[in-house]
Parts: structure tokens; sequence; C-alpha cells
């Protein structure tokens, strides 16, 4: 379902749906995913950032838009090498590399897309280069790797083997101030872009962190934000906006005019499929099931709509594109990625 | 010396509350005691740790699959409200309308059921009994949803009289099947569809999905009743109408309320005010905001009768430590730890043994639960890089002389900065015998974990482990 300006520069199509919920250690599924990014074989790596009952498997799953399950990888919970505790965003940089960051170790781990370790970069603290709760990241045009460094209310630009380049932002609500954020990206010109997640905006950077733009404030109206978490820019310029705490998604213009809203539209996954083929009683009183009811004027926020509300986005923490212009919603709470096309 | 007025604040902040740190304290105090009592009685706009917050960094408390995570982000809120009643008046209605995860497997309705506690749970229990009936976990709890106008299930009803209102004794068998007809049709929306996920604890495909309250009337018999000497073509909102007009139901209610509130055995002269509350009910409309405004008012409740005259529940003991330690102020790691503790303590949120909800008073200890308790309390209060400790240290100093405390000073001051607390003779020797080994304390100087901070950390955990610190 979505909703359009009048007269919109952009279509999106839902294509399907991808994933079930993983209850256990391993194997297909997701649990709680925060992230993802997609190769350029269509290989679509998922980051699960795991409940503390399955901390311990803490981990990247592997599938395609085919809905294959390839393989995962990680190394567990904790501080050791390839370890993690408290996983937020992914980047998928040069040399089949992917960054990701870990909010509770204040580091970036690498991987190879293959599975294995890398190496880690980053230190706990506020001076250049050192780290405080690592949130979003993205990798630009040159290989330079901006991490958005939430404790510390700024955003830090790195080699990609972790060697300071620049700092810019502090604490605030003004031009280039932030509380709290975490999602960010890169347009086709380097400009960065920034989830200013608890001042309900994105803003816009150059690369070297002059700022140009804002968009957005608090609200429920469409060019509205509740906490974004996530962002992405396509080639023509248009912002995909993970709006979290309205339980949707926003399409910007490359000037930052509102032009369609998400609601989410989810259907059933291969993967879910054959848990109704083994589960035909259950499956029978779904097929009878209001999944879109009409709710009590109480539970009438986005969180508790989405709660009762299936096929509605519920948690949309994350939004990637491929380079076909597909989109890719990462739902925390429902498990799943709701797969969109540019028409 | 400690004043009274001091000593009958800290009194009410345990009751109403979870205790009070020493600032939390003075706020109040400044109040006055009647301004005290309208402030807990009227929360507007709690301040608490925000639900962006926490679902920001708990997923387990933001999706709420499973219990732990689910009693964790209750806890989150009774640590950080800066309206304790408002918690606690949930607490209460938690255990009197207790409902568990266990058959459920559905927490996000189980939170919205204590959501309904905080928002109605101070104001008219008519209206109360209403939302209860249609709140969704309940339905599926006591399996109204199998409650058909042609095949009656009287299980809602029977338990709406006897453990939620009148009380045993104060109606007939045939008013229970009754009552159950009247409230046949209310269920939950998709009844069938989560009945069958919440039997097999389905988690498939994508999640849990909440409940929400539906009426089918095709399913209601609306056909003649006759409820404790009434008769109509009466529906559940007629029963509840009925009920509450009962005096058994005001004597109910005022006696479970002065329980939970005053003391966990009723005397001459609780009994005394147990009437003066049913007459309130009725005078007020059954609200039961000026219900316990009559408790707090009382002479027993602000006499010394009254005081100690709890044993602190699981609830009450953790986050009573924790707020004084002044610990878990954002999300961190590790929160859900601290329900289990409760748990281990006997009182798992979410998770009442039954349908009776918990057994308090004295039954809260058994040796198993005690050394919990104690642990759980010494550990906290005895941790002198908590925020709480720490402004207990820095009052400690400034109430001192150049830094220095005589040991009978040092047990009594901790004793006062913690409640205050009154203990016996024997308890308090025993503290001063303790402080007394080591001599008078220099504060002056002192640095965060060093051994003068280490030695109230210390007599922190001893108060922690006396018998007087188990009482609210």
């Amino acid at each position: 379902m979505s909703t359009q300006t009048q007269s919109p520069s952009i279509a999106l199509d839902y294509v399907k749906t991808i994933g079930i919920v993983n209850n256990g250690l391993n194997g297909r599924g997701f649990a709680n995913p925060y992230d993802t990014a997609v190769d350029s074989d269509g290989n679509i790596y998922v980051l699960n950032r795991c409940d503390p009952a399955r901390a311990s498997a803490i981990r990247v799953g592997v599938c395609n838009l085919d809905e294959e399950y390839l393989r995962e990888f990680g190394r567990g919970n904790g501080s050791g090498d390839g370890q993690f505790i408290w996983v937020v965003a992914m980047a998928l940089g040069s040399g089949n590399r992917l960054f990701i960051t870990d909010e509770y170790n204040h580091r970036v781990t690498v991987y190879d897309t293959g599975g294995n370790y890398l190496s880690h970069w980053g230190v706990a603290g506020s001076g250049d280069g050192e780290l405080n709760g690592p949130a979003g990241i993205a990798i630009d045009s040159t290989g330079s790797v901006i991490v958005v460094d939430q404790h510390n209310s700024r955003v830090q630009k790195f080699t990609d083997d972790g060697k300071f380049i620049a700092a810019w932002g502090s604490f605030g609500s003004g031009e280039g101030q932030f509380n709290l954020p975490w999602g960010v990206a890169v347009d086709g010109q380097d400009n960065v872009y920034v989830c200013d997640w608890r001042n309900d905006r994105i803003q816009k950077f150059s690369n070297d962190g002059e700022f140009l733009a804002a968009y957005g404030e608090p609200g429920y109206g469409e060019g509205q934000f509740q906490r974004p978490t996530g962002v992405a820019v396509d080639p023509e310029g248009f912002i995909y906006v993970a709006d979290w705490g309205n339980e949707r998604v926003q399409v910007l213009g490359p000037d930052g005019g509102f032009q369609l809203l998400l609601h989410g539209e989810a259907t059933v996954s291969k993967w879910a499929e054959d848990y109704f083929a083994s589960n035909p009683e259950e499956k029978a009183e779904r097929d009878s099931a209001n999944l879109k009811p009409d709710l009590p004027s109480h539970l009438n926020t986005p969180y508790h709509v989405s709660s009762q509300t299936e096929p509605y986005f519920w948690g949309p923490v994350s939004v990637t594109l491929d380079s076909q212009g597909r989109l890719y919603v990462a739902e925390t709470n429902r498990h799943r990625l709701q797969v969109y096309r540019k028409r | 010396m400690i004043s009274n007025d001091t000593a009958l604040m800290a009194h009410l902040l345990r009751r109403a509350g979870f205790g009070a740190s020493r600032d939390e304290l003075e706020k109040y105090l400044a109040m006055g005691y009647d301004g005290a009592v309208e402030t807990l009685l009227n929360p507007s706009d709690p301040g608490n740790m925000p639900d962006d917050l926490i679902r920001r960094y708990h997923v387990e408390q933001s999706e709420l699959r499973d219990l732990a995570g689910s009693a964790a982000y209750w806890m989150y809120r009774m640590i950080s409200t800066t309206s304790p009643m408002e918690e606690k008046i949930a607490l209460f209605w938690h255990s009197l309308f207790a409902t568990g995860y266990a058959k459920l497997n559905q927490a996000r309705s189980l939170l919205n059921q204590v959501d309904m506690f905080r928002r109605s749970g101070l104001e008219n229990f008519q209206d109360l009994l209403l939302e209860l009936s249609r709140d969704p976990a309940m339905i599926l709890w006591l399996d109204n949803n199998e409650n058909h106008g042609t095949a009656v299930n009287e299980n809602y009803g029977r338990e709406l009289l006897e453990l939620f209102s009148m009380g045993i004794g104060n109606y007939s068998e045939d008013d229970v099947k009754e009552c159950a007809r009247a409230f046949t049709g209310w269920t939950l929306g998709n009844a069938e569809y989560m009945a069958i996920r919440a039997a097999k604890d389905s988690i498939w495909p994508y999640g849990r999905i909440a409940w929400h309250f539906e009426y089918r009337d095709e399913d209601h018999d609306g056909g003649e009743k006759t409820f404790l000497g009434e008769t109509g073509r009466f529906n559940g909102e007629d029963i509840i109408a009925i009920i509450v007009k009962q005096e058994s139901t005001a004597r109910f209610l005022a006696t479970r309320l002065f329980e939970f509130f005053a003391a966990d055995k009723v005397t001459e002269a609780g009994e005394k005010v147990i009437g003066e509350m049913m007459a309130t009910y009725f005078s007020s409309g059954y609200q039961v905001r000026d219900m316990l405004r009559t408790l707090f008012h009382s002479d027993y409740f602000r006499s010394e009768e009254a005081r100690f005259a709890r044993v602190k529940g699981p609830a009450e003991m953790v986050v009573g430590a924790i707020r004084m330690a002044g610990n878990y102020q954002n999300p961190a790691l590790g929160i859900e730890k601290v329900s289990n503790a409760m748990l281990y303590m006997g009182q798992g949120l979410l998770q009442p043994p039954s349908v009776e909800g918990w057994h308090e008073g004295l039954e809260w200890i058994n040796s198993g639960a005690l050394v919990e308790r104690v642990n759980f309390a010494a550990k906290e209060l005895s941790n002198v890089k908590s925020p709480g400790v720490r402004s207990i240290i820095d009052r400690l100093e400034a109430g001192s002389k150049n830094g220095v405390i005589e040991p009978t000073d040092l047990a009594d001051r901790c004793l006062d900065l913690l409640g205050p607390i009154q203990v016996s003779e024997d308890t308090r020797s025993v503290l001063v015998d303790y402080a007394t080994r080591q001599g008078d304390l220099h504060l002056a100087g002192h640095q965060p974990g060093d051994e003068a901070e280490q030695r109230v950390g210390n007599m922190l955990r001893l108060v922690a482990a006396t018998k007087e610190y188990q009482l609210a």
C-alpha cells in the first residue's frame, strides 16, 4: 500500500516478502534484522541484531531474491575478534568487504562476503577517530568510510582501514548538530545524508561536512518524521527514509519534497509457505482471519497498529537499494524484508 | 533526630511508590503531606524512560516476542517513573486481576492490559471492570473466547464475581451462570486464529500479532437473565452495573486496597478504615482514587502502627533498591537479569502463579527468597559507583564535622538516608558495633571507590541485610 502526492515523480511497485522469524541459533530466517546490503550478484546480506536470548548466535545471514538461504557467518556474542554485542548497520565496500558497526563494542568490524573475519578498528572515546556508539555506516565513491558516532553527536570519516580523516557535528538541534543520529547514506555526488534520529529530520552535508540542507520535522504527516533510522539515495537523487517511529517508509524528491509513503503490504514468503504447508490447521484459521483489522482508539498509534496488522511495517529500521532499483526494507519486529522496485 | 514529618512521608512513599531517595523525599516534603498525597494520586504526564530509547537499544522490548524482554520493559518503567503511584496501582491490579503469559504467549497484549491499569486504575471501578471484561488478554486467559451464546463457558463469569469483585459467598451458582451468559460474544478479533497461535506458542511466520477486543452480537445470548435479584435482558455492562452496587464489592475492594497499601494484617483499627473506604466508594461513585485518599489521610495510616506493617513484595524490593542506587536510568545490557531477580524472589512480572495472583505478606519470605532479596539489595546499595550511593556519601560528608563521622552516627545516618528505617535496638547495636570496629570514618577528600567510601558501602550493605529492610 502506498500513499502518493498528487503528481509524484516516482512510483514503487511491491515485489515480494523475504523472511521468517528464526527462533533458534542458526539456519533459514532472520533474527531482528537491523540492516541489509546487496552485492552485484544479487546476494542479500542481512545483519541480525538478535535479542538477548539468541545473542550467542549474532550473525549475518545471506540469501537472494529467489529466497534461497545461502549461508551465514559470525563468531558469536562478545568482544573478541569477529564477535559482536549490539550490531547496528552494515555497508558493502570494495574487495567484497562488509563493514559492520557495533554500538556496544564501539568499533567497526570487517568481514569479507564469504564470511571470513578480516579486522576491526575503532576504540571507545571522544577524540578524533574514537567512537562512542557507532551506528549508521556508508562508503563513498573514494572508498572512505562514513560512520555515525551517535553518542559523540557527530559524523566521522575514515579510510577503509580505520584511519581518521575528518569529523563534523555536535550535540543540539541546529544546522549540523545531532541528537542521537543513526543511519547514513551517500548519493552519487558523495553528499552525506544523516538520520538525525531524535531531531526527526534528515540532514544533508557535502562530503567534507558542510551543511547543505535539512528535511523534515517531528510529526505524523507527509514529509514529517518520527525517529528516522535509515536512509538511501538512488541515482536520480530520490531519498528513501525508514520513518521508524511512524512505522513507514517515505520517499522524498531530490529537493527534499515529499513524494510518497509506504506502509508495507507483506505477503507470505516462500519460507512462510513452507511453514504453513506443515501446519495446515493454523493456515486454515489464518485464511479466515482479517489481518488488517479496525482497532480501538487507544491502540491507534503507529506502533500499536503495526503490532496488530501483520502486513504493515513493524520496526522498519533500514532501507537499502540495489543496482536494479529495488528497495529492501528490513523490519526488526517482523524478521523479514519487504522488497519494492522503482517503476 | 528524624522528624515525624520525614518518617511519615517516607512511609507514604513506600506505599504509594517504591520508597524514595533523599532527593525525592525532600521534593515531596516541600509539598506537605496533603500535597504529596494529591500529587501521587493524580499522575499527570509522568516522566519515565522514553519508549523510543528503549526500543532503539532493546529489540526484544520492541518486538516483545518473549516473556523476559517484556517483564524487563515494565521494570524500566517502574525504575524510571516520576509518578510511582501509577506503577504501584498497575502492580496492584496486576496482582488482583492476575493474567499470566504462559497461557497467552502474547506479551504486547499483556502490557496493553498493564497500560489499561495505568490509565484507569485510579478511576471508576465500574469502568475498570468494563475495560477488564473487554481486555483481550483477560478474555483469552479466562476462556471467554469460548463463551458462546449456544455453549456457555463460565470461567470468566465465575472469576469476575469470586476473584475480581464480590468474593465467594456473596452470590449463587445461578448468578455465576447468568453472569457468564451476559458475557457471551465478548471476544477478541480473529479469535480462532489468535487462539490457535496462543495454544501452539506460534511466532510464525512474522512474529507475534497483538490482540484487540471484538464484540460478536450474533454470538451473544440476548435472552432474559436474573442476576443478584434483578431481571432483564442483561449484557455484560448491565451485570457490572449490578456488581458495583453491592456492599460485598465495596468491602472486597476496600480490603484488598488496604492490604496492599496499608498493612498485611487487618486489625480492629484497620477494619474501621476499611469501613471508611467503603463509605467513600459509594459516596464518590466507585472512585478508586477517592478510596485511597481516604486511606492515606486516615489516622491509622498516618500512625506508627501502620509503618513497616507490610513485607515488601519482590517488585518493591528490587525496584526500590535500584531507584535508591540510581541505576538503570538509561537502556543497558542486563536489565532482564533484574526482572529475573524478581522472579527468583517469587514474583515474576507478567507471570503470576495463577488467576489468584500472588500470596503476599509473610508468604514472600522463605529461605531461598530471603537470600535472593538480601543479596540483591546488598549488591545494589553497596556499589559506591552507583549515582544514588554517591549521593548518600556526599550527604554524609556534608552533614559531618570536617568529614569525620563517628561510628554511631555512621549507622544512624545510613539508616536515615535509606529510609528513614526504624530498627530494633538489637539491630542498631549490630550496626554500631560493626562501625565501631573501624573507628571514626574520615570522608574528607574521599575519592571514588576509596577505602572511606567503601566503608559507607559496607554499612549500606549491612542495612540492606537487616530484617527491617525487608519491610515497607
